[in-house]
């Protein structure tokens, strides 16, 4: 798959992973024996172009945060290739991988319990400045005078302890640890879900302008649909452990090749009381990762399947220029959407 | 709109809570009226009272919570002034509740069917084994298939959005003439929320209840409220039918919040911004509560507006709404500059 940056230049890419899978064991019984697996992430590929903000999302349980971490391999993925800038960090050693989280770097959900509450914002800051031996002293205080500035707090905050701050406060302290030690890519897991609706706008403005300034690479992985659609360059929209749809974000919205990804836009509510919209109200739950359906993963709960859905699997093909989806009926899908039409 | 008395009219109410650190202020001047077959949603961030305000319609203020003031009407009767008995006929009789998280509200010691009996047996002296027959009857009306083996699983065998159909069997079994939703599809994916929603629809139609729907999701609101109240540091500061509230906002806070959502399908550059932080409950600001991140404010927004008519059934808590009313003044916050 190649990339282009926002002009649609090949450049080669920051990110790069290809089949990557995570599975996780489930052990049972007096001698734990392993009686199957989860396959949360489960043959994942994409790549992202420096400067560029890939939105990935979809609903619990479909790998999302699962992906995020191992590409950082805060949890080692069980199979599969992660390139960061040409260089492949699956299997490597533990401290040139430690050298290497400097250049990437990741953002909580939940900014309460990412701060150590016990040390100041301000040694928090600072840790990160002398692990990866940034700075000193001084030099060190300035930087985290610098960062703090920098995520829209004022230098004095950093003599405060995290619980003297409010959820969007934390937010931006949870920015300002992730950019200390000047980063190239950031997977942002979940920033704001956790935070009230008149302090998000706050934050993702604060992403997008940092993202700017800064030319960061982000992976922004999230459940609500318009914050990704507002932060991302592309979106993949993921399904039990597997990418199903990859586009543009302005193509997945407007023209969506997926039935789920159809499906998963016409079921957001709205906040529009005029505009009433045909909803397609999935039937049924995600199915477990432990056991996923055989063939296209989605084909029990499509309101499209066919005969073929359940007997063989789609591959992720490019259906359109940069469009990719994972379903055997994805040019039907287009013309058969009856996604944000009033009635 | 009907001109029949409301079913609910709460009136000033206040619930306080009094702390060693002093008292907070919850809920600090609510009203709003209730009618039969209606939606209202009460919409509201963290910390603006909105869950306070459900457990007060029920009496359900734990220490050192008190209701301190108000008066909330129903069916023409006080349900402040009622003993603590009378109150027990009325709560899961003829006002029902349902929570965010239905995981912690289900007993996990108790098959779902048990807890759908419960009420049946104390409020409508069913016996056992009518009272089983009507839970496979909730169940099946709030759509979980197989009904007759499930009323005997227990609440962890089943799915979050399952579960959620429990609660609500569970809240309609004696057949309340209101039901108050906490957040019910907080905690649920986008595709399982959109089965709830519908599903409260079509029971609210189906039995002609009255929902208060407690919400933070202004997508929600849109879809499923007649009318809404919106709650800021414990008052309701405007309230009024769901279009003007969309298309008409009164105050301040109301278009602050719809200007700040990203909008699918319009790409916006950078996102219009309410300043400031969520007000903690122990330090609501004086005067207008909302004054200190108001685009508009003005002097005497430091002293206490009331919530008054400004149109037709449009109230709103705002020194200003009279010129937001008449188009000269633009209560949105401004584009933030690039």
């Amino acid at each position: 798959m190649s990339v282009g940056n926002r002009k649609g230049v090949p450049v080669s890419p920051i990110l790069e992973v290809q089949g990557l899978k995570k599975y996780f064991p489930i052990k049972k019984g007096l001698l734990s024996r392993t009686v199957g697996h989860v396959k949360a992430v489960d043959g994942v590929s994409f790549s992202v172009a420096p400067g560029e903000v890939l939105g990935v999302v979809g609903e619990s349980g479909c790998g999302k945060t699962t992906m995020g971490r191992c590409i950082l391999r805060l949890i080692e993925p069980t199979e599969g290739s992660v390139k960061f800038e040409g260089r492949e960090i699956v299997g490597l050693p533990r401290r040139e991988m430690r050298a290497l989280r400097r250049r990437m770097q990741i953002i909580f959900q939940d900014p309460y319990s990412s701060l150590n509450p016990r040390i100041t914002v301000g040694s928090a800051l600072m840790e990160a400045l002398t692990i990866h031996r940034l700075a000193r002293g001084q030099a060190a205080r300035d930087r985290v005078a610098e960062l703090l500035t920098l995520v829209g707090l004022s230098p004095n905050h950093a003599s405060r302890y995290p619980h003297e701050f409010s959820g969007g406060q934390r937010q931006r302290i949870g920015v300002a640890r992730a950019l200390a030690v000047d980063p190239k890519l950031i997977v942002a897991d979940e920033p704001v879900s956790a935070l009230d609706v008149s302090i998000q706008a706050q934050i993702v403005n604060l992403l997008r302008d940092l993202q700017r300034r800064l030319r960061l690479t982000y992976i922004f992985v999230a459940h609500d649909l318009a914050v990704v659609e507002h932060i991302s360059d592309r979106v993949a929209v993921m399904y039990l452990g597997q990418i199903v749809e990859l586009a543009t974000s302005e193509d997945l919205y407007r023209q969506p090749r997926h039935p789920y990804t159809v499906s998963l836009l016409s079921a957001i509510p709205v906040p529009d009381p005029d505009r009433h919209r045909q909803r397609i109200v999935l039937k049924g739950d995600v199915p477990s990762p432990a056991h996923p359906p055989s063939g296209c993963r989605f084909h029990p709960r499509c309101y499209m399947a066919q005969e073929i859905c359940s007997r063989e699997e789609p591959l992720l093909r490019e259906v359109g220029t940069g469009h990719w989806s994972a379903c055997h009926f994805a040019e039907d899908a287009v013309t058969g959407a009856p996604v944000s039409r009033p009635t | 709109m009907s001109s029949q008395p409301p079913l609910l009219r709460v009136e000033g109410l206040q619930t306080h809570f009094h702390t060693d650190d002093g008292i907070v202020r919850a809920v600090d001047g609510v009203s709003f009226d209730v009618r039969q077959g209606e939606t209202l949603a009460v919409v509201g961030e963290s910390g603006s009272g909105k869950s306070v305000t459900a457990l007060s319609l029920l009496r359900l203020i734990p220490a050192p919570g008190r209701i301190v003031g108000g008066s909330i009407q129903f069916k023409g009767r006080d349900l402040l002034a009622l003993s603590p008995a009378e109150m027990r006929s009325i709560r899961g009789k003829e006002i029902s509740m349902i929570f965010q998280e239905p995981m912690t509200s289900l007993n996990p010691v108790l098959t779902c069917g048990e807890q759908i009996m419960e009420p049946l047996i104390v409020h409508e002296r069913l016996t056992r084994r009518a009272a089983h027959t009507r839970a496979i009857e909730m169940l099946e009306l709030v759509g979980i298939p197989a009904p007759q083996q499930r009323v005997d699983e227990y609440p962890h065998q089943m799915s979050g959005g399952m579960r959620q159909r429990v609660m609500i069997a569970m809240a309609l079994a004696c057949r309340p003439s209101i039901l108050i939703a906490d957040e019910p599809t907080t905690a649920l994916d986008v595709t399982i929320q959109a089965q709830i929603l519908e599903l409260l629809n079509r029971l609210q139609e189906e039995l002609g209840m009255a929902v208060i729907l407690i919400t933070h999701d202004l997508g929600v609101v849109a879809e499923t409220a007649d009318w809404v109240a919106v709650m800021y540091a414990g008052q309701v500061v405007e309230s009024c039918d769901v279009r003007s509230a969309f298309n008409r906002p009164l105050h301040p806070y109301t278009a602050g919040l719809q200007a700040s959502l990203p909008k699918l399908g319009r790409k916006q550059d950078a996102l219009r911004v309410i300043p400031g932080n969520v007000p903690n409950p122990a330090h609501f600001p004086a005067g207008c509560r909302f004054h200190p991140r108001c685009p508009v404010a003005i002097p005497i927004c430091t002293t206490d507006p009331a919530l008054l008519t400004i149109e037709d059934r449009h109230l709103s808590r705002c020194f200003r709404a009279e010129e937001i009313a008449r188009g000269e003044l633009n209560p949105v916050p401004a584009e933030p500059a690039r």
